[in-house]
């Protein structure tokens, strides 16, 4: 802890030599009498100042959390020192944490003891947040002297997006034949009936449709659809967001991703996920709940890179989009090589939706006329882009933030049962 | 007297003085990180909308290089709604369907303009298109 002269020392020392100062100017030394007791404390204190044996620790109750919950902060303050201390202990904010109380607390710690101070603490969006050191401030008994530091060691809290509950996925094109929850085309031992056909040799006799078999004089057996998985890969755009004071759209966008893996990967399906941005991040697809966990920490980590670099599919590596995978792009449709990447994969024959995160509610018209022209000027512009991936089969799904992903997803899936034949193409 | 007086004023002012410094603050505020206040962002895709509405308004040239091909693409797809093309839309529709001033812009094989210093399209008349195109 660094010391130095508190603010009453330099107060104290001026009044003793004012006192001393007129004594000489008066020609008074009764007025020196004054100001020998200020040099006395002044002095006193100064000789007799140690530096506190304080110590702090920041103990949070949980690590990991919802960004919209709470946990309990406890700064363990231990005086090592053979006197009692007056210590001010203030957290130490960072912007995405709000932090209760939110000023200076003191707390008197006994000699050779332990005084403990809890903050409530509030991650204001998902993400990575440190918490600590704090700052401390004591002073000796006299209050010549102050003492102050940051203790502590910073302590990292792990805040996940919300997740949305989905009752409907965007169905895939194409299955892996991987025991899952999707009605493969494919027949084969299932649950899903598909066909009749007549008996061959090696088929079980509890396929045999008795029904069909006595209308038909002929064995008949029955033919089913698998239950298969798909590999789905989650592109999450962060070239450029909208943002407003509270929220942007890349917060709408990873809380999306988040709830889509948890979503998927509950089907058995393989998800991975690609930050696509300034800088490319990537995590190749897998099963099960290690996935999702890894996933969202990797989700956590994005951010917007302002980049001027271009980048198309080649940049991925070929592994984090399996062929015949599912791929949904998260993405507010506002940089061109993000709205380029879409209308590449598509040509590329990938099996596409995009999930619009809509910039719309997080950005307002300008102040004047023109830019309220030019406002609506965007909105129309959007509309005709999301057109124009529409005519190229591609199905958009548009989230506004505050808004249910379900619906969005049913039209979704409603467009592509509408344009298989050309999604098949 | 003067000796008993000398006394009560110098205790006085003792007592004064160490008013003073208990009045005095014993320690400064903590000093501490400051909350880093989130931005907002506003898109390009909008400010250089907001600069090509200004723009276009001053001139014949940016209004017909950069406005006409983004009201093309809305209109098209507007029209694409109503099974009509810009193409091959006759000009008495045209003229009927979206107005005089929208159809003058977005016809096919419009000229450059002539007069390259000529204003463009006002924003008040933008405004204006915008809402035809609206109701399309």
């Amino acid at each position: 802890m660094k010391g130095s002269l508190s603010p009453r020392t330099p107060g104290v020392l001026a009044l003793a030599g004012a006192g001393l100062i007129s004594a000489l100017a008066t020609g008074r030394p009764e007025l020196a009498l004054i100001a020998v007791p200020f040099l006395v404390f002044g002095g006193a204190g100064l000789v007799l100042a140690r530096e506190p044996q304080v110590t702090a620790a920041v103990e949070p109750s949980r690590l990991r959390l919802l960004e919209s919950e709470e946990l309990t902060a406890t700064v363990r303050v231990r005086n090592d020192g053979p006197e009692a201390v007056e210590v001010e202990v203030a957290p130490i904010r960072t912007g995405q944490l709000a932090v209760t109380p939110d000023g200076t607390v003191a707390v008197r710690v006994g000699a050779r003891s332990e005084a403990e101070i809890a903050f409530l603490v509030r991650p204001r969006r998902w993400g990575a947040h440190g918490i600590g050191p704090v700052a401390v401030c004591t002073r000796d008994a006299l209050g010549v002297m102050t003492w102050e530091g940051r203790l502590g060691g910073r302590v990292d809290l792990r805040a996940f997006p919300h997740e949305e509950q989905l009752r409907e996925l965007v169905a895939p094109l194409r299955t892996e034949p991987f025991l899952g929850t999707h009605v493969a085309r494919a027949r084969a031992d299932g649950i899903e009936f598909a066909d009749i056909r007549p008996f061959q040799v090696g088929d079980r006799v509890r396929q045999v449709n008795w029904r069909a078999t006595a209308r038909r004089g002929s064995l008949q057996v029955n033919q089913r659809h698998p239950e298969h998985s798909s590999d789905v890969v989650l592109l999450v755009d962060t070239f450029e967001e909208a943002r407003d004071q509270a929220r942007g759209t890349l917060d709408s966008a990873v809380r999306t991703a988040a709830s889509l893996a948890r979503a998927h990967l509950g089907r058995r399906d393989r998800v991975g996920v690609v930050d696509f941005g300034g800088t490319l991040h990537w995590l190749e697809p897998a099963f099960g709940t290690t996935q999702l966990y890894r996933i969202v920490d990797a989700l956590l980590a994005s951010n917007v890179a302002f980049s001027y670099a271009w980048r198309n599919v080649d940049s991925l590596p070929q592994k984090v989009l399996p062929p015949g995978a599912l791929i949904l792009v998260i993405t507010p449709l506002l940089d061109e090589r993000s709205i380029a990447l879409v209308s590449e994969l598509r040509m590329r024959g990938c099996d596409l939706t995009v999930v619009e995160v809509s910039p719309l509610d997080h950005v307002s018209p300008g102040p004047t006329a023109p830019d309220a022209v030019a406002y609506e000027l965007w909105r129309l512009q959007r509309e005709a882009l999301r057109a124009r991936l529409q005519s190229l089969g591609i199905g958009v799904a548009v989230w506004e933030s505050g808004g249910n992903l379900g619906p969005a997803v049913e039209e979704v899936n409603a467009f592509r049962r509408s344009a298989q034949p050309a999604l098949r193409a | 007297m003067t000796l008993l007086a000398e006394i009560v004023v110098i205790v006085l002012a003792g007592i004064g003085v160490a008013v003073c410094v208990t009045l005095l603050p014993a320690a400064r505020p903590l000093r501490r990180r400051k909350a880093v206040p989130a931005g907002s962002s506003r898109p390009q895709q909008l400010i250089a909308l907001e600069r090509l509405v200004t723009t276009s308004g001053a001139s014949a040239v940016s209004a017909h290089a950069y406005l006409r091909p983004l009201l093309i693409q809305i209109v098209s797809y507007r029209l694409s709604a109503r099974g009509q093309t810009l193409e091959r839309m006759p000009e008495a529709v045209g003229r009927e369907v979206l107005g005089d001033r929208l159809w003058d812009i977005v016809r096919p094989n419009r000229p450059f303009p002539e007069d390259r210093h000529g204003p463009g399209v006002r924003p008040q008349e933008l405004g204006l298109m915008l809402e035809v195109i609206r109701r399309l």
